[in-house]
C-alpha cells in the first residue's frame, strides 16, 4: 500500500550546471534553453539581412566579391552572385526553421503552455529535451551547410530556402545536402515537440478546465502543435524524396525519369503555407494576453477568438497553390485558390477586431509589451491587406517574385511574428527571470524598431510596384533611391536588435528585483501569475485550485 | 468528481482514479480529424510515387501521435479501490506500473485524517491495521474535503 508520506518530502539537492542545462527534462529550463539558442541563431540570421542590406545600399558590387567576402568597399569587385544567393538561401532557412518557431513555440510555448493549463510539466520531459537537442544539432547542420564545399566550385548552397529541384537536385557539393539533413533535424524535433505539446494540452489540462476555458496562449500552442503534426511529415517526405534524387538516382521530382518538379512545389507549399501560421499564431496567443492585460478588460470574444485560430488552422492547409499562381494550373484551379485565400481574411479579421474590441472603453496603458502589441496589431494588418491583394490570381502575375512580395512577408512574419516575440518578451521576463527590464530602455527599443522596420520593409512596395525582382544581388539604377532608404532602415533596426541584446543582459545581472507574483495588474489572470516571480522549479505538482484559473469572465 | 460510490448488499466499494482531460471520445475526435486533414496533401499528388512516399510518412505521423497520447493516459492511470464491509475496511492501490499495494483494517478501529502536515495539501489518510495510508493524493484539494466527509459518515454508520 502507499503508505502515507507526512515528513521529509522535499530533499532538495542542487543540481550542477550541467545537470541543469545540458541534461534538462523540466519544461521551463527547457523553454529559455530555446529562447537563448533562437537568439543566437537569430543574430546569425539578422547578422546576414545587414550583409544583403549593406550590398543592396547602392547599385552595382561592393562587398561580395569574386575575391571574396568583404566588409568594406574596395577598389576593384568582380560580382559574386552565389555568395548572394547563399546568404538568402542560409537567411530564409534559419528564419522559417530555427529562429520564430522555436523562439515561440519552443520557448514561449514550453515554458508557459504547461502553466496556463495547469499541469506540473510536459507530458513527456525526456522526449522535451531531445527534441531541444535536435533543433540545436539542426541549427549547427544549417550553419555548417553554409561554409562547407557547394556549388559553383564555391563554397554553401544558393538554392533559396524552398529548396525548388531541378535547382537543388543538380546543386554540387555536400552543402545542399547538410541543408537537407538540417531541416530534417528541424522537422523531426518540431514533430517529437508537437506530439508533446498536444499530448499534454489534451491529457493534462486541470480538472473542470474543458476545452473552451483554457486561455488563448494554451489554444494557440495547440493549434501551432496540430499545424506542425500535419504539415511538417509533408515536408520530410519531400526533402527525403529530394535527397535520394541527389543521390541514389530516384526520380520523383525529374522529368528525364518521369518525375515532375511540380509536385515538389505543391508537397513544399503544403507544408510552407501551414508553416506561415505555424510562426504567427502563438504570437496570436501572446498578443490576447498582452492587450487584455494593459488595457485592464478579459478579452473581447473569447469564443470566436478560439474558433478563428482553429479556422486559421484549417483554412491553411487548403490554400497552397496561391503560392504558385505561375506553374501552369488550370483557370478553375486558380479561381478556388484565389477564394480559399481571400476567406482566411474572416477569421483573422475576427481577431483583429476582437483585439480593438478589448481595447474598446478600456484602461489602456502603454508599458512596452503594450506598445509591442500595438506595433503587431498595426504591421500585421498591413501585411495582412498586402497579401489580399497578392492572393488576386491576375494581379499576382505581375507581383510574382517582386519586392512587393518580399515587402508582403516580412510585414506578417518578421513584423508581425516578432514582435509578438518581442512583446512576449517584455510580458514575461520578470516572471522568467525575477528582474524587471527598464522600461525606458524597453520602449526605446520599441520606438526604433518600429522606426527601423518599416523604413525597412514599407520601401519594398515601392521597389516592387516598380518591378524590382526579388533574390538578385544587383539592380538597375532606377531603384537606388529605395533601396538606398531600405538599407538604413535595416541599419537601424539592427542597432535596435544590438540594445535589446543588452537590456537583456543588464535585466538579468542588475535589472530590479520583483517579488510580487503578478507586477502588471488583475488582469493578467493566467496561472502563472499565481506563482512566484519567478516560479520554483516545480510547480503545480498538486492540482491548481479552480478559482485561480477560472474567472468566469472568459466566455 | 473522479471518484465514484456503489453499494452492494454486503459492501460498498470506492472506487478513485486521478483526473483525465481528454475523454475517449475526445480521442477519437482529435485521431480521425488528423487523419482527414493529412489526406488533403495527396489529391495534389495523387497518381505519382510521390504519394506512396507521403503515406508511409502519414501513416508514421498517426501511430506517433496515437501512441504517445495512450501511452501518456495509461501512465497516468492510478486506481484506488476501498471496501467497506460490516467489520472490514480493504483498500487496493494500483499504480500504472508495478505491483499492486494493499492494505486491511478493523473497520471499528480505523480513523479518517486530513493533514495539513503531507506532501499535498489537505492530505487524506486512513489510520488503522498498524499503518497510516494515504487516499486519493491525486485528487484536488476540494475533492479530498468532500471526500473526507462522505469517508466520515459511512465509516461511522453502521
Amino acid at each position: 500500500m502507499a503508505d502515507a508520506a507526512i515528513q521529509g518530502h522535499d530533499e532538495h539537492h542542487e543540481r550542477s550546471f550541467f545537470t541543469r542545462w545540458f541534461m534538462s527534462t523540466n519544461h521551463k529550463d527547457i523553454g529559455i534553453l530555446y529562447l537563448f539558442t533562437s537568439a543566437v541563431v537569430g543574430f546569425v540570421a539578422v547578422a546576414f539581412t545587414v550583409y544583403m542590406r549593406m550590398e543592396l545600399k547602392d547599385p552595382g558590387i561592393q562587398y561580395m566579391c569574386e575575391e571574396g567576402a568583404r566588409m568594406f568597399a574596395g577598389e576593384t569587385c568582380a560580382p559574386n552572385g552565389h555568395i548572394w544567393n547563399v546568404i538568402v538561401t542560409a537567411h530564409g532557412i534559419l528564419m522559417m526553421f530555427f529562429v520564430v518557431i522555436p523562439a515561440l513555440f519552443g520557448g514561449f510555448g514550453n515554458y508557459f503552455m504547461p502553466l496556463h493549463i495547469g499541469a506540473p510539466d510536459m507530458a513527456f520531459p525526456r522526449m522535451n529535451n531531445l527534441s531541444y537537442w535536435l533543433y540545436v544539432a539542426g541549427s549547427s547542420l544549417a550553419i555548417a551547410s553554409v561554409v562547407s564545399p557547394g556549388g559553383n566550385g564555391q563554397l554553401g548552397s544558393g538554392v533559396g530556402w524552398v529548396l525548388y529541384p531541378p535547382l537543388s537536385t543538380s546543386e554540387a557539393g555536400f552543402s545542399m545536402d547538410l541543408a537537407i539533413f538540417a531541416v530534417h533535424l528541424s522537422g523531426a524535433s518540431s514533430i517529437l515537440g508537437a506530439i508533446n505539446m498536444i499530448t499534454t494540452f489534451l491529457n493534462m489540462r486541470a480538472p473542470g478546465m474543458t476545452l473552451f476555458k483554457v486561455p488563448l496562449f494554451a489554444w494557440s500552442i495547440f493549434v501551432t502543435a496540430w499545424l506542425i503534426l500535419l504539415s511538417l511529415p509533408v515536408l520530410a517526405g519531400a526533402i527525403t524524396m529530394l535527397l535520394t534524387d541527389r543521390n541514389f538516382g530516384t526520380t520523383f521530382f525529374q522529368p528525364a525519369g518521369g518525375g515532375d518538379p511540380v509536385l515538389y512545389q505543391h508537397i513544399l507549399w503544403f507544408f510552407g503555407h501551414p508553416e506561415v501560421y505555424i510562426i504567427i499564431l502563438p504570437a496570436f496567443g501572446i498578443i490576447s494576453h498582452v492587450i487584455a492585460t494593459f488595457s485592464r478588460k478579459p478579452v473581447f470574444g473569447y469564443l470566436p477568438m478560439v474558433w478563428a485560430l482553429v479556422a486559421i488552422g484549417a483554412l491553411g492547409f487548403v490554400v497552397w497553390a496561391h503560392h504558385m499562381y505561375t506553374v501552369g494550373m488550370s483557370l478553375t484551379q486558380q479561381t478556388y485558390f484565389m477564394l480559399a485565400t481571400m476567406v482566411i481574411a474572416v477569421p483573422t479579421g475576427v481577431k483583429i477586431f476582437s483585439w480593438i474590441a478589448t481595447m474598446w472603453g478600456g484602461s489602456i496603458e502603454f508599458k512596452t509589451p503594450m506598445l509591442w502589441a500595438f506595433g503587431f496589431l498595426f504591421l500585421f494588418t498591413v501585411g495582412g491587406v498586402t497579401g489580399i491583394v497578392l492572393s488576386q490570381a491576375g494581379v499576382d502575375r505581375a507581383y510574382h517574385d517582386t519586392y512587393y512580395v518580399v515587402a508582403h512577408f516580412h510585414y506578417v512574419m518578421s513584423l508581425g511574428a516578432v514582435f509578438g516575440i518581442f512583446a512576449g518578451m517584455y510580458y514575461w521576463l520578470g516572471k522568467m527571470s525575477g528582474r524587471q527590464y527598464p522600461e525606458w530602455a524597453g520602449k526605446l527599443h520599441f520606438w526604433t524598431m518600429f522606426i527601423g522596420s518599416n523604413i525597412t520593409f514599407f520601401p519594398q512596395h515601392f521597389l516592387g510596384r516598380q518591378g524590382m525582382p526579388r533574390r538578385y544581388i544587383d539592380y538597375p539604377e532606377a531603384f537606388a533611391y529605395w533601396n538606398e532608404v531600405s538599407s538604413w532602415g535595416a541599419f537601424l533596426a539592427f542597432a535596435s536588435f544590438l540594445w535589446f541584446i543588452g537590456i537583456v543582459f543588464y535585466t538579468l545581472m542588475y535589472g530590479k528585483r520583483i517579488t510580487e507574483e503578478n507586477y502588471w495588474n488583475e488582469h493578467a489572470d493566467t496561472l502563472e501569475w499565481t506563482l512566484p516571480t519567478p516560479p520554483p522549479e516545480h510547480t503545480f505538482e498538486t492540482l491548481p485550485k479552480r478559482e485561480d484559473w477560472d474567472k468566469g469572465h472568459a466566455h | 468528481m473522479p471518484y465514484h460510490w456503489s453499494d452492494a448488499d454486503s459492501h460498498t466499494t470506492l472506487k478513485l482514479w486521478p483526473h483525465q482531460s481528454m475523454t475517449p471520445r475526445g480521442f477519437v475526435w482529435f485521431i480521425g480529424a488528423t487523419a482527414a486533414l493529412l489526406t488533403l496533401p495527396l489529391f495534389a499528388v495523387l497518381g505519382s510515387a510521390v504519394a506512396w512516399v507521403l503515406m508511409l510518412f502519414f501513416l508514421a505521423t498517426i501511430a506517433g501521435v496515437w501512441r504517445a497520447i495512450t501511452a501518456n493516459q495509461a501512465a497516468r492511470t492510478t486506481e484506488e479501490t476501498l471496501t467497506l464491509s460490516d467489520t472490514h475496511l480493504g483498500l487496493l492501490h494500483k499504480p500504472p506500473k508495478g505491483r499492486t499495494l494493499s492494505w486491511e483494517a478493523n473497520r471499528h478501529w480505523v480513523t479518517v485524517n486530513l493533514r495539513n502536515d503531507g506532501p499535498v495539501e489537505r492530505y487524506l489518510t486512513l489510520r488503522g491495521g498498524g499503518r497510516e495510508v494515504e487516499l486519493g493524493a491525486f485528487l484536488t484539494p476540494e475533492e479530498r474535503e468532500a471526500l473526507y466527509n462522505e469517508l466520515q459518515s459511512r465509516i461511522a454508520a453502521t
